[in-house]
């Protein structure tokens, strides 16, 4: 006989263990809650058009891009003027052979995001898919509306290109000298030229690296199956209606670099102390829905649906910030302001090529002056753009490297007495007594302004028609479709349109190259050829970002402000508004978004919405 | 009446051969040139001619119609030019939601305005009658922009009664939740038109003399409003109702932007900012057939509201 044993010894001290954990378990509290999924919610004020990187060109497409792809290399969060840090790239290269070749080294250890393409493997990113990315922007299959980007400037891709336009296949396969992938992760490219901008275009998502077999697997619908490595992968997309984006399991992870912040800023201190110390991405999920009216996307906004709005409309700029400050009952809310100059440029261009207000001669020249004085800008930007502009006195908007914030000329003030006087001393007057001034042959003078409907062209143009008829210039305005305003311009078929233009990347050259005469009429539609600027221009391009730089991008700025081919309108400044709740929102001067370095407060959302 | 269908739908053809020559003219002599939208902020003419290569704009325009005329009949656009998805795809997916709202609104804008119509011509030169009148041309005097902005602001935002914008996957949650509010908008833009006409109608058959024979032999008036003026009355009510039909398919751009309801109103919108011809092309032409289909179904149902209709 036996009292007790191992088994009744074993099952004592089992039941004891049991006991102790549940002791210990009452102890701690209930079980902890499962953390709440971070989901941020906001509005484009556009619809997009798809995913696939080498393929879109708008503003919003281009951003979703830039979530779930990663580029080469990328723009700082904080720094101002912007600047180039590494993107999937170990860093920044270095130009060799007096910038005409750059080598770029990618980080090992970059996998895509997982996808049925990759058949159940994990797939690092290599340097053929960074090549891989920039042929794919030069195969006309694929109509790049990017595709300049690599146009006349990597030797052998050109030919790649005019082959494929004839026999229908891209040879993707073909080295050339221009794109080499050395190893796994090194690529390296030579130019035709040297070119001390180059490096800008791998910061844009449309150079992203993209797998080759995701490409093939997909084949006409990669618009709508992205594969990236960035830190958001497409959960869900209703075509121009809802965009969900949640986080990339695969995604190695970072925390925000500090390096360039200024936190004697108070925008900058606020997002150090706000992302410190954090893994990013810190959101679980995007929610993005494109609406196009401005009353639904505001009140989304202020009824709390959407944590965030972009670009506030212009009518709603009254109401929600009246007089620069933010309305009491949104400053109540705790509601975060920013308002950001865009990286735009708004102008009215002349045809340089036009019989009458074209050329280089002084009367000519006198008479482009004395309509650009003619229109009442200050006007414009007070009632037209609601006072949120900045009227540009030279194309490079602010934040952008060039701009000069020093510079003021009186060549783009609102002057009709000065207007009157210079078309009266060369000889632009009423000939013969109709009450409109003539041509100095006698000929009649009529303005022919072109714009495309929509948007705010028609009050501009019947601004233009007012501002003219006090100085007696009859202009006679014509709005078309987008297109057709286009074709036009690319034709020289007009006299005077309306234009804008938006950085691709963050430095002068991009708006520069708009008057430099080899690029008409494709990029340079007012035709405007002065080899003086010209010489000024192709110097510029040999130099590093430099003092001797800035001078001549200020003497470009000179001679376009002398010959006046543009009437500079406005740079748009854009306001931005984010509930406290959303942690470290800056808007970024070439970032439509930035989801990677945001953060959200759910329990702060709920406690503000309970209220 | 099997004679009457087939000489109907064979007469549908000459009438959809010239639609399809009307939409061929206007979006190619009239339209922009896509290939300049397409191919972005610094187009080079090879890339330009390459892309009209691509969606076969560079072939002569006999060419391109018997293309087109393939594409009707085979029930294949293509894909989107700006977007590159298949357009039944993009037909098939805004379909829905468009039914979703407008189907509600028929129903609800047709039986409030018969049954309103009925009772104000039923009290004719009444108080009522004249104070539904004056609110009928009242709400006709207001553009359907001013109803959407002032109440979705009002009852969307300000009371917080519906949401101000929406749409989800879930058939119930849009008709429980996102599609009330601009219904309710259609609806209210949509009565006071039909009302007035109904009114009218019902107004012709009160004065005929079967209905004062019907009082005469001492039938009740409910019997006489709503067995002999309703009946007869049905006639024209169906040809209006009819003639709005294929809307139904289009939807309201204006509550489909405004509400952001993915329908094939707002598709049509952006379609036409993109010069997305596909897409229009497509739904142009469905419409066109469905306008005919339509109508024959509303002529077929005459009989059904008159047996003395015959087809001939």
């Amino acid at each position: 006989m036996t009292y007790g044993g191992p088994g009744r010894r074993s099952r004592i001290v089992v039941r004891m263990g049991i006991l102790l954990l549940a002791c210990l378990s009452h102890l701690a509290g209930p079980p902890a809650a499962a953390a709440e999924p971070k989901v941020l919610r906001f509005a484009f004020r556009s619809v997009e058009t798809g995913f696939d990187p080498q393929r879109v060109d708008d503003v919003y497409s281009s951003a979703v891009c830039s979530e779930i792809f990663e580029s080469l290399l990328e723009f700082d969060y904080f720094a101002r003027p912007v600047r180039l840090v590494p993107g999937v790239a170990e860093s920044v290269p270095a130009p060799e052979d007096g910038g005409r070749a750059y080598t770029f080294r990618l980080k090992p250890g970059i996998y895509f995001a997982d996808d049925p393409a990759f058949g159940g493997k994990r797939r690092e990113l290599t340097a053929a898919d960074a090549a891989y990315a920039i042929k794919r922007l030069r195969d006309p299959r694929n109509r790049a509306p990017y595709s300049w980007l690599f146009q006349n400037n990597l030797p052998g891709l050109d030919e790649l290109h005019d082959e494929a336009l004839k026999t229908g296949k891209f040879d993707y396969d073909r080295s050339i000298p221009g794109i080499e992938v050395v190893d796994r992760y090194t690529l390296r490219l030579r130019l035709k030229d040297p070119d001390y901008t180059f490096l800008y275009r791998f910061a844009l998502p449309q150079t992203s690296p993209v797998a080759r077999e995701v490409i093939a697997a997909y084949g006409e619908d990669t618009m709508s199956h992205p594969v990236g490595t960035g830190a958001f992968r497409l959960a869900e997309w209703t075509r121009r209606q809802k965009i969900v984006l949640v986080k990339n399991p695969d995604y190695r992870g970072r925390v925000v670099d500090t390096t360039f912040a200024d936190l004697s800023l108070p925008a900058h201190r606020r997002v150090v102390e706000e992302l410190q110390g954090k893994t990013l991405p810190q959101l679980d999920r995007v929610e993005i829905y494109p609406i196009d009216q401005e009353q639904p996307r505001f009140l989304a906004f202020m009824s709390g649906a959407h944590d965030l709005i972009q670009e506030l409309p212009l009518s709603f700029v009254a109401e929600a910030v009246p007089q620069g400050r933010l309305a009491p009952a949104l400053e109540a809310a705790g509601v975060r302001l920013q308002q950001v100059v865009d990286a735009s440029v708004w102008y009215a261009q002349f045809n340089m090529d036009d019989p009458v207000v074209g050329g280089y001669a002084a009367e000519r020249v006198a008479l482009r002056r004395a309509l650009i004085q003619a229109f009442d800008r200050g006007l414009a930007i007070e009632v037209l753009e609601k006072g949120q502009a900045l009227p540009p006195y030279g194309p490079i908007p602010p934040g952008l490297v060039g701009y000069d914030p020093t510079l003021v000329s009186d060549q783009q003030d609102y002057d009709p007495a000065r207007a009157i006087a210079l078309l009266d001393l060369y000889g632009w007057v009423d000939a013969d007594g109709d009450g409109w001034r003539d041509q100095p042959g006698g000929a009649p003078l009529k303005i022919d302004y072109m714009f495309s409907v929509g948007g705010l062209g028609r009050q501009y143009a019947a601004l233009w028609e007012r501002s003219l008829r006090r100085i007696g210039v009859r202009l006679e305005a014509r709005s078309v479709q987008f297109s057709d305003q286009l074709r036009d311009r690319k034709a020289g078929k007009y006299m005077l349109s309306a234009a804008a233009w938006t950085a691709d990347w963050p430095d002068g050259q991009n708006f520069l190259a708009l008057l430099y005469g080899p690029n008409a009429p494709d990029l340079n539609d007012s035709r405007f050829r002065l080899p003086e600027y010209d010489r000024l221009y192709e110097q510029a391009l040999l130099l590093p970002d430099s003092p001797e730089r800035d001078r001549l991008y200020r003497e470009m700025t000179r001679l376009m402000l002398v010959y006046a081919p543009w009437r500079m309108l406005a740079f748009r400044n854009w306001t931005y508004l984010s509930y406290p709740w959303v942690l470290g929102y800056m808007k970024h001067p070439m970032y439509q978004t930035r989801l990677l370095y945001l953060d959200l407060d759910p329990a702060a959302r709920r406690r503000a919405q309970a209220d | 009446m099997g004679a009457y269908l087939a000489r109907r739908l064979w007469q549908i053809i000459p009438t959809l051969a010239g639609v399809i020559l009307l939409v061929f003219i206007l979006f190619n002599w009239v339209g922009g040139d896509p290939a300049l939208v397409l191919a972005g902020k610094v187009p080079d003419p090879a890339q330009i001619e390459n892309i009209r290569r691509q969606l076969g704009v560079d072939q002569p325009w006999w060419i391109q119609l018997w293309i087109f005329v393939q594409q009707v009949f085979t029930f294949d656009f293509g894909r989107s030019w700006s977007t590159n998805q298949l357009v039944s795809e993009v037909l098939l997916t805004r379909i829905g939601p468009t039914l979703t709202v407008m189907v509600p609104i028929l129903l609800l804008e047709t039986l409030l305005a018969v049954t309103l119509a009925l009772l104000v011509a039923y009290l004719r030169g009444s108080l009522t009658d004249r104070a539904v009148m004056f609110l009928t041309t009242v709400a006709m005097s207001i553009s359907f922009l001013v109803y959407i902005i002032v109440f979705q602001w009002l009852l969307g935002f300000k009371l917080a009664w519906f949401p101000v914008q929406g749409w989800s996957d879930d058939l119930w949650t849009n008709l429980t939740r996102y599609a009330p509010l601009p219904v309710l908008l259609g609806v209210l833009v949509s009565v006071a038109p039909s009302l007035r006409l109904y009114r009218s109608f019902f107004l012709d058959e009160i004065g005929q003399d079967y209905v004062r024979t019907a009082r005469a032999k001492g039938l009740t008036e409910n019997r006489v409003m709503l067995r002999h003026v309703l009946r007869n009355a049905m006639i024209p009510i169906l040809t209006y109702v009819g003639i709005g039909l294929p809307g139904l398919f289009v939807g309201s751009f204006l509550l489909e932007i405004f509400f952001s309801i993915p329908g094939l109103g707002r598709e049509v919108i952006e379609s036409v900012n993109r010069s997305d011809f596909p897409v229009i092309k497509a739904i142009t032409v469905y419409l066109a057939m469905l306008t005919m289909l339509v109508n024959l179904l509303v002529d077929v149902l005459y009989r059904v509201a008159d047996p003395r209709v015959s087809f001939k």
